[in-house]
């Protein structure tokens, strides 16, 4: 009993006095009572269990979000890392627990850092889900002056809002695509690490990309000690990614601090993926450029490589790219007959296909995922000629842009061209229909496009198809990586364990080192056949096992 | 007592407020409000600005609320529990309705001595790990000094005004309202020490632990790092160190004939 302290309302009885004394601005009963009826419907009468449930009858809330938000709550004490899996609402289970904690009436001053990108998404979903009011910082807002502000990082971390808000006592932090902190040599790292916060929560769906220390600097931000310090830690378990599996007392550290629900636990409203990969031929002409790209230039390289994976995506692309190269005091008789013969070819087979398949499709919306920029502008200009209406999508547009564009797509244009997913991209659920124009060599960017999509809130089928052109590049990736790994059937969640297992950082690089130092093709198809392997083998053996972090 | 009926409870608002209802079936309300009501709740003070200096009356605005959920699809907000404009009512009257004075209605044609009560309506709130809170509604007789609990529940069964019957007469209070608040005070306090709160003990476990695991991250002995240290220990013991508040949500003088 001594030990907890106890506050009294010491004002009210004199104010009382005075009022009373005055005699002016006193209440009616039925306004009195009100009130008290008003106290009575928002107090907390119980500890436990979230009250923002009854105040967001308008959400469908998941069973996974609810428990996961109670979880961060009553267990882990508002201090937590929500590592779901993309798509099942992440953002969600941070509102939720942002809501209960201000009905509780714990939590006012809240900061929300976020790709900048993010900054206008977040402070919609927030406003109009969660009735939180979030308000994206402007220029010359001040940080004191509004409780609950949205910032990028970049903007945050800068003179003079830097010294601004580590002079705030926040009630809550939230942080979205957290794994940008996993290096705490970092001024971004350092920066989080000195604001003052009670509650915390970072948000990331790659917890550990490649080093057990980085899942160590993520916990160091919200329970320094939890897993020791830095150097009895790296003393430990090494920098070696392969032993948290062999450690079950680590792995139950972790899991105090994180939540991390897979697609394959949750009962996400089951929409289903249907794959079709569209098989196309190139023309005689095409064909002939195909094999005069492969065979005049020089052996292999990662020069060679490109051109070939952008003849098969347009003829803009390459022609560009070679174009690049060309010197005009050192002409290229090859380069210069190629792109010649670039120049006289008709429309791309794909472009061709994608305005039947479009026109197929009918009035629904289409997202057209594209590897290159000058694809993206010739098909933008292909489309209009068909009359399909598109507007295009890039990474480097600004944040205003982006949602421009997204709002453009939803109320106005029928397709999207988008050069680049983004992990941290827009989100489309409104649309079910994308067709991979050209396909990442990475699994990860397509589990991120698809991603796009596919996710919490998804209401319909998905529809995804997958161009590719047969005999060439695209046939090996498409036949030796995609389909042995069965991509597109398993939803693998843990493709980003699996690669930071084997640590494949760059997966294209991986690739297109294949190539390179493969001195013929049916030599770089048996070793990417080998790598497919060894990614189908590490996926079988990593989901027998129980995964950490749930 | 908490609210039930969210139409009833928006109609009762509004008529208290003098504004109109213009319509009100199958749980959907249109009301007119006043100026004053659109003050308060339309967030507009440009407009009344300048139309007063203008000088002219401004039109104040209608609103519609919906509280059945099957006619959400209508023109008009749609009201919950959680929906912005309910809170904003709540709030409105929390911070407005916090003093009063009030008199039983009477219908008589003797003498009547009317005897002064104190009414306080209190919240307390228990804050630890987690949160909850509780509330109170004491009586206290200024004469007699008789206390009761849930006065709220027995004013509702008698009817109140804000001017004082005829041929009624107030009995001057002798306990002051200083006092009597102090012995309110006492009765809560006493309520407090007699529960065991054992969720003050889990949340200074908590805390303990938390900052031992603290310690063991700072190695180090550097100025720097035991600053580092101390803000978050200063942020741990926010977070957990139990607190237990009372705060008055309002109150007044009550007369009232004999309970």
């Amino acid at each position: 009993m001594n030990e907890i302290s106890i506050q009294k309302d010491s004002n009210y009885i004199g104010q009382l006095q005075a009022e009373l004394e005055k005699g002016e601005a006193l209440s009616s009963w039925e306004l009195f009572s009100m009130a008290y009826e008003a106290e009575l419907t928002s107090m907390t009468p119980e500890f436990h269990g979230l009250r923002s449930l009854d105040f967001l009858p308008h959400v469908n809330f998941m069973d996974h979000q609810v428990s996961t938000a109670q979880q961060v709550i009553e267990q882990m004490n508002g201090r937590a890392i929500l590592a779901d899996e993309v798509g099942l609402g992440k953002t969600i289970e941070a509102g939720l627990v942002m809501k209960e904690y201000m009905i509780r009436g714990l939590v006012k001053k809240i900061l929300i850092l976020v790709p900048a990108s993010l900054v206008n998404q977040w402070e919609r979903e927030l406003n109009e889900k969660f009735y939180i009011p979030a308000i994206g910082h402007r220029r010359n807002y001040a940080w004191e002056e509004y409780d609950i502000l949205i910032s990028s990082m970049d903007t945050a971390k800068r003179s003079p809002h830097r010294e601004k808000i580590l002079d705030i006592d926040y009630d809550l932090i939230l942080i979205d695509e957290a794994h940008k902190l996993k290096n705490h040599k970092t001024k971004n790292y350092e920066f989080v690490r000195s604001l003052k916060k009670k509650y915390c929560l970072l948000l990331t769906a790659t917890p550990v990309q490649n080093k057990l220390v980085e899942i160590f600097n993520l916990v160091s931000i919200l329970k320094p000690g939890h897993l020791g310090n830095y150097d009895d830690f790296l003393t430990k378990f090494g920098k070696d990614r392969t032993k948290m599996k062999d450690d079950l007392f680590l792995k139950q550290l972790v899991q105090k601090v994180m939540v991390r629900n897979t697609r394959a636990e949750t009962t996400i409203k089951n929409t289903k993926r249907n794959i079709e990969t569209v098989w196309l031929e190139f023309s005689e002409p095409e064909k002939e450029v195909y094999q005069l790209l492969e065979n005049s230039i020089h052996k292999s390289s990662f020069a060679k490589i490109t051109y070939l994976r952008e003849f098969c995506s347009s003829r803009e692309a390459c022609y560009l790219s070679l174009a690049k190269i060309h010197d005009i005091n050192n002409p290229n008789e090859i380069l210069q007959t190629i792109n010649s013969k670039i120049e006289a070819l008709p429309h791309h087979k794909k472009a061709e296909k994608l305005v039947e398949l479009i026109k197929d499709i009918g009035d629904e919306k289409v997202i057209v995922f594209t590897e290159y920029r000058a694809s993206q502008l010739y098909l933008q200009w292909y489309l209009q000629q068909h009359d399909i209406s598109s507007v295009p999508f890039r990474g480097g547009f600004k944040r205003g842009k982006k949602d421009w564009m997204r709002q453009l797509f939803e109320n106005h244009a029928q397709v999207l061209i988008a050069t680049e997913a983004g992990g941290e991209g827009i989100n489309l659920q409104f649309c079910n229909y994308m067709i991979n124009y050209d396909l990442p060599w990475n699994p990860m960017r397509l589990e991120q496009r698809i991603g796009r999509i596919h996710r919490y809130g998804q209401e319909n089928d998905v529809h995804i198809y997958n161009f590719a052109i047969r005999e060439t590049i695209e046939e090996h990736i498409m036949t030796l990586l995609y389909e042995k790994i069965e991509l597109f059937e398993k939803v693998i969640g843990h493709l980003d364990n699996i690669l930071a297992e084997l640590e494949i950082t760059n997966m294209e690089k991986e690739i297109a080192t294949i190539y390179s130092e493969s001195e013929s093709m049916g030599e770089a198809k048996i070793k990417l056949d080998n790598l497919s392997h060894v990614l189908k083998n590490t996926f079988h053996a990593e989901s027998e096992e129980e995964q950490y972090g749930n | 007592m908490a609210i039930e009926n969210l139409n009833e409870f928006l109609a009762g608002y509004f008529r208290a407020h003098h504004c109109q209802l213009l319509s009100n079936k199958n749980g959907i309300l249109q009301v007119q409000l006043t100026e004053e009501m659109d003050r308060a709740l339309m967030n507009r003070p440009f407009y009344w600005h300048y139309i007063k200096k203008m000088g002219r009356e401004g039109e104040p605005k209608q609103l519609t609320f919906i509280t059945n959920p099957d006619k959400r699809e209508e023109q008009g907000e749609w009201i919950h529990f959680g929906s912005p404009r309910l809170q904003q009512i709540l709030r409105n009257l929390k911070q407005n309705e916090k003093y009063t004075k009030l008199f039983q209605r009477v219908n008589t044609q003797v003498n009547t001595p009317m005897y002064p009560w104190l009414v306080v309506n209190i919240k307390i709130s228990y804050k630890g790990k987690q949160k909850k809170e509780e509330i109170f509604s004491l009586g206290l007789q200024m004469v007699t000094g008789e206390m009761r609990a849930e006065m709220m529940d027995t004013l509702r069964t008698i009817s109140l005004q804000q001017t004082i019957s005829d041929y009624c007469y107030t009995i001057s209070p002798i306990i002051r309202l200083n006092s009597g608040f102090k012995r309110m005070e006492a009765v809560i306090d006493n309520y407090i020490e007699n529960q065991t709160h054992e969720w003050a003990q889990a949340s200074l476990l908590a805390m303990k632990e938390d900052i031992d695991t603290l310690k063991h991250f700072y190695v180090e002995q550097t100025d720097i790092e035991t600053e580092t240290m101390e803000k978050e220990i200063a942020e741990i013991e926010e977070r957990y160190r139990p607190v237990i508040s009372y705060e008055v949500i309002n109150g007044g003088m009550f007369y009232l004939t004999k309970l």
